[in-house]
């Protein structure tokens, strides 16, 4: 029996009693133990032969993405200037179907970003129509060590400098990576997280790693585990094995599963698939459902060809990024009248027929504003900007492309005006309306007059120098000191630190009280603030393990059933956690492992009391997406 | 075998569970690999009377699972598939020998389960089995059918289960059960006097038996008192005295260690009112495929039958659990399998009051049986009646009841991972607590488990040091403290709402009980 033919039986949930239980009596086994007979005789053959593919697999894993957006200048990017322009000028991509002849029009674009897989030569078909597209670049040779430099090297992924783009291209490789690889491969079995999206029927549609097609014996594989369970009235959500947790997620047609043993909780690794799942709508919109009730066995790849960086650059952003557990946004830190300046310009333009403005500076929300009464999901505007930002064509021209907010509407399409500013401040302008090209374009000009006349996107380029909330800075007087405290955000600081300061950093970071980093999460905002990173988390490993440290945190605070509960107090060897929940905010604090109990309270209470001073600079008030 | 014809009838095959909510299968990796044998795996199927279809589904799943998890994670695989309605907890037993248990999940209920505590059922079943049954491969290799092993499992197992019944019930330990760690024993704390009493008593009986080693276990009501065997087996051991031979456990029918036994649910009443009552009935063990005939071929003994034990004039328990010697009517001695030695051994236990003292007696020191045995225990008694009867009574004297161990304003469970042993709030005191503390604790006790299996995974050579406190919605402090091998957990319901104030109480906690194990200086 053919797996295909279980599983289309396993998704109608068949009243009729007698099939399913020959299917399934041979489900199990047959198909439970076939797939992986073969598997684990693939496994015997790839271990016998491979000693030096696993060996060379052990360092340079990374769960890790190194590669961020695809910071590649390829050749082929330039050539389409034009191309979102004419794309949405085809208009009305309302059906799935019509997406993947949109999709296969435009295609130019997404192949380029598509050049960016640096391993695979054209002779894979793994994205099937796009292969003359892909380029190859240099950087194909001895992806584990690149991955290992990567992991090693780089200080800080979503490159800060202005000059950003270039240094990333020299360290971390964009896409997809270790598309030679499949679940033969030891080194394959050994990466740290695994992301799989497949259709109902087993069909592959997306993999972290590995080439897409080369996996469908074990894609499958996870489709059999699923509709078994199904099957038996039930639905299964994770797997436990050794350091391993395999999680699945059924979203009707679409199952998502990770396989990682990256300690991260299930409710944390839920909630990526969750966000996987939203990047997918938000490019396709939930119609491609129908394209699965007309055929259960239908092909997603094509509709998301090219794509891989955009998911990448996701899978990446779960270990950089607190928005992806925390379900709030956060904004680069202005003086007040700055960030008015750029509202009220907004706001002007809302007025006249845009859903939702949005002026960025990465993943830093500069103003947002929304017509009346829309509200924008935090985790909408993280997957907007994660599109935007790895898509490479969006950096270099203006561009026009269909894109569905999955907690706006799952089934509609919006329209998205992006154009960036400079390299890394960008407006993205949204509307209902497929042909509004052209008059958001003269909104764009409009807004980037006023924002050059105000000094706007000075100011953000100079805050980006600066910097956020440094905990060498927390105030040690308790009392507020409203007129000083707030300078060292909105002015520039002295160029690097004096020595009189360094001597005060030490104090802060070191000893009893050494606060190393903070969290504060607004509630009723949906924002947050985040401090930079002191010397003891300088590098990008040490920087995940605490954002995985605040992650297990919060999922542990916010436990369902129990939770969320009011304070946390936590002590390895890595850290001393303090969390403490309330109507208001959350904060997430990290100290020395030394840290004593007393001070670090007491810190806690001098952060909540500082970033109460400063809130007019680092959160975005009085806009709350929830609140118009 | 005749199952084969078994196999065309195949009906529902699902996940679902009975309504007792639970599912417990032993297989075996190496069995049943080809087509239409695929029934020669199951060893072991609770309840019986599923149809095979529905026990094979369980097992194809778990099978393809343990096969499926292996390609990630080779050196472990499957130990737990979560879904929405059901928990499936993997151990494996032995080598590709496989127990799966699973349990259904109702929220509105008392049915959620800590994966741990659960495994750790499943772990003290084996290792009770192999003790008197020796390993269930071994039995394989006797009687290659199957036979043999499963007519021995099936009731066994269930014997073990019953202590779990409450009506037609399966109570596991749930998350009422979060301050208590099975597969660790309690131990009595005695008096330096009473110390060297029992050291005194613990060499007579050593001395009893001349060249041949002999070795014992003293407990004192539930308590262990002192022990010369090695920590594995002592485990065993006092789990089955505490099961089926101290006083309260002859008196009731049920341990009252087991976890029905003291008041920590509503059930508790029926609990004890079942507990006799209520053995399976037949079919819910012996498997069908085992005509009479073919179940008669083996003679099972069943060491954890309830009121089988009784106490002789000498004071040494006697049982026809073993039967009778051949060719006579004198019981025949129980033998037990020790872990460490590998050695099989007699096993004698005599009760003076509320002293139980099992002696252990290898077999080949033994010539003439039960004639030799009885002369042992004649000796026994002659050297060590008087020394057992002073330390009863000095252990009855300085002993503080069943509330010795509370601490007021505390609830709490210690548990020494290096010495396999814990101690525990009363369950009385521990039942006093809200449904919302046990939940968060609960939970916390997972989330210190994953901690742990993960740093034994990493094996970075040392061992996982963790303090957590958390203040729960209710405003409980809920704390785990994990330092050097050694686990304390503590509840703190009316406490102030400082977390100094709580890590204080933890300090003073562990200053005064735990000689200062968990004190940060």
């Amino acid at each position: 029996m053919s797996l295909d033919s279980t599983s289309s039986t396993s998704a109608d949930d068949s009243p009729d009693p007698a099939s399913p239980e020959s299917v399934e009596s041979q489900l199990g086994s047959v198909a439970l133990s076939e797939p992986v007979a073969e598997l684990a005789s693939a496994a015997n053959q790839v271990a016998r032969n491979g000693v030096g593919f696993a060996t060379a697999s052990e360092g340079g894993d990374d769960d890790e993405e190194d590669a961020d957006m695809g910071g590649e200048e390829g050749p082929v990017g330039r050539a389409e200037e034009e191309v979102w322009a004419d794309y949405g000028g085809v208009g009305g991509l309302a059906a799935a179907e019509e997406v993947g002849e949109g999709l296969g029009g435009g295609g130019v674009v997404w192949g380029r970003t598509n050049s960016e897989l640096e391993v695979d030569e054209p002779a894979s078909p793994s994205s099937s129509g796009y292969a003359g597209e892909r380029g190859s670049s240099g950087a194909s040779s001895g992806e584990l060590e690149i991955g290992e430099v990567v992991e090693d090297e780089i200080q800080e992924p979503r490159s800060d400098g202005v000059d950003g783009v270039l240094d990333s291209q020299a360290s971390w490789v964009p896409g997809k990576r270790h598309v030679d690889e499949d679940d033969a491969s030891v080194s394959w079995r050994k990466r740290k997280k695994h992301f799989f999206i497949l259709s109902h029927s087993g069909k592959p549609i997306y993999s972290r790693y590995g080439d897409e097609h080369k996996l469908a014996g074990f894609s499958a594989t996870l489709q059999a585990i699923i509709s078994f369970v199904e099957n038996g009235g039930d639905r299964v959500k994770f797997v436990r094995a050794g350091k391993h947790q395999v999680v699945f997620l059924v979203k009707g047609p679409i199952y998502l599963v990770c396989i990682s043993c990256t300690e991260e909780p299930y409710d944390s690794l839920r909630g990526q698939l969750e966000l996987m799942y939203g990047q997918m709508i938000l490019i396709l919109t939930k119609s491609v459902n129908r394209c699965f009730e007309k055929n259960p066995k239908f092909d997603m790849t094509p509709l998301l060809g090219g794509t891989d960086v955009v998911f990448s650059a996701l899978i990446h952003s779960f270990s950089c990024n607190p928005a992806t557990f925390l379900h709030a946004y956060t904004c680069l830190p202005l003086a007040l009248a700055t960030r008015q300046a750029a509202v009220a310009i907004l706001q002007d333009v809302a007025d006249s027929g845009v859903l939702f403005a949005i002026l960025m500076c990465k993943h830093k929300v500069v103003s947002l504003v929304g017509a009346q009464k829309a509200s924008l999901h935090p985790d909408d505007m993280l997957l907007l900007a994660n599109f935007v930002m790895s898509s490479e064509s969006f950096r270099t021209s203006e561009s026009f492309s269909p894109i569905c907010l999955p907690r706006y509407n799952p089934m509609a399409f919006l329209y998205a005006y992006v154009h960036y500013f400079d390299v890394d401040t960008y407006l993205m302008l949204l509307t209902t309306s497929s042909d509004a090209f052209y008059h958001l374009k003269d909104c764009r000009m409009r807004i980037e007059m006023v924002l050059l006349k105000s000094n706007v996107l000075s100011e953000i380029q100079r805050s980006l120098l600066d910097g956020g909330m440094h905990v060498e800075d927390l105030p040690v007087d308790p009392l507020p000191r409203s007129s000083s405290l707030p300078s060292h955000l909105s002015q520039p600081k002295p160029p690097t630190d004096s020595p009189e300061r360094f001597r005060e950093t030490c104090d802060w970071i070191a000893g009893p009280a050494g606060l190393w980093h903070f969290i504060y999460r607004s509630v009723f905002l949906d924002q947050y603030v985040s401090s930079e990173f002191p010397a003891p988390i300088s590098s990008p490993r040490q920087q995940k393990r605490l954002y995985r440290a605040y992650q297990k945190l919060y999922a542990s605070m916010h436990e369902k059933g129990i939770g969320p509960h009011k304070t946390q107090f936590r002590r390895d060897e890595n850290y001393v956690l303090l969390c403490w929940v309330t109507q208001d905010f959350e904060l997430y604090a990290a100290f020395d492992p030394l840290a004593d109990k007393a001070l670090a309270i007491k810190t806690c209470n001098r952060v909540c009391q500082w970033v109460k001073d400063v809130e007019n600079e680092i959160f975005l008030l009085g806009a709350s997406p929830f609140s118009w | 075998m005749n199952w084969r014809g078994e196999m065309g009838l195949s009906t529902a095959a699902s996940v679902n569970t009975t309504p007792e909510g639970v599912q417990f299968c032993i297989f075996d990796l190496r069995r049943g690999q080809q087509e239409g044998q695929e029934l020669d795996k199951i060893l072991f199927f609770y309840p019986a009377d599923l149809p095979f279809s529905t026990q094979l589904s369980v097992i194809g799943l778990s099978e393809g699972l343990i096969t499926f998890t292996r390609i990630f994670s080779p050196e472990a695989a499957c130990e737990v598939i979560e879904a929405e309605r059901h928990s499936h907890v993997f151990f494996e037993a032995e080598p590709d020998i496989w127990m799966v248990m699973v349990v259904e999940k109702k929220k509105e209920s008392e049915a959620i389960w800590r994966i741990d505590a659960l495994r750790k059922v499943l772990m003290e079943v084996h290792s009770l089995f192999v003790m008197f049954h020796g390993s269930i491969r071994a039995l394989l290799e006797k009687e290659p059918g199957g036979g043999l092993a499963r007519s021995h499992l099936y009731p066994f197992i269930k014997d073990y289960l019953s202590d779990f019944l409450v009506g037609k019930k399966l109570l596991l330990p749930s998350f009422r059960d979060s301050l208590k760690e099975r597969g660790t024993v309690q131990m009595l704390t005695v008096s330096r006097e009473a110390a060297i009493e029992v050291q005194s008593l613990v060499k007579v009986i050593e001395s009893c038996t001349g060249n041949a080693p002999c070795y014992s276990l003293i407990l004192f009501q539930d308590l262990l008192v002192s022990t010369t065997l090695s920590p594995e087996d002592t485990i065993n051991l006092f789990t089955y005295a505490v099961l089926r031979l101290t006083p309260r456990a002859l008196s009731s029918g049920v341990s009252s260690w087991s976890y029905l036994a003291k008041g920590t649910s509503p059930h508790m009443a029926t609990a004890f009112m079942m507990a006799h009552s209520g053995p399976f009935p037949e079919q819910f063990y012996v498997p069908r495929d085992t005509s009479p005939a073919g179940d008669n071929r083996f003679r099972v003994t069943r060491p954890l039958r309830h009121d089988k034990w009784s106490k002789g004039k000498d004071g040494f328990f006697v049982t026809d659990i073993w039967g009778m010697e051949a060719g006579t009517s004198v019981p025949a001695t129980p033998t037990v399998l020790l872990r460490q030695t590998e050695e099989r051994m007699y096993l004698c236990a005599h009760q003076h009051k509320n002293l139980t003292v099992i002696f252990l007696l290898p077999l080949s020191s033994i010539l003439n049986r039960e004639q030799g045995i009885s002369v042992m225990k004649q000796q026994l008694l002659e050297n060590a009646a008087l020394k057992i009867s002073k330390v009863e009574e000095k252990l009855s004297k300085g002993w503080g009841g069943e509330n010795a161990y509370h601490v007021g304003g505390y609830r709490y469970l210690l548990v020494d991972g290096d010495r396999n042993v814990s101690r525990t709030s009363p369950p009385g005191k521990v039942a006093t607590l809200t449904k919302e503390s046990l939940l968060a604790l609960n939970k916390l006790r997972e989330e210190v488990d994953l901690d742990k299996s993960r740093a034994q995974w990493d094996n970075a050579g040392h061992e996982k040091e963790l303090e957590v406190s958390i203040r729960a919605k209710n405003n409980a402090w809920v704390i785990a403290r994990v330092t050097r091998g050694k686990e304390l957990y503590i509840v703190l319901e009316k406490a102030n709402e400082t977390l100094l104030y709580a890590s204080d109480a933890v300090e003073k906690f562990s200053n005064r009980y735990c000689d200062g194990a968990f004190s940060l200086d």
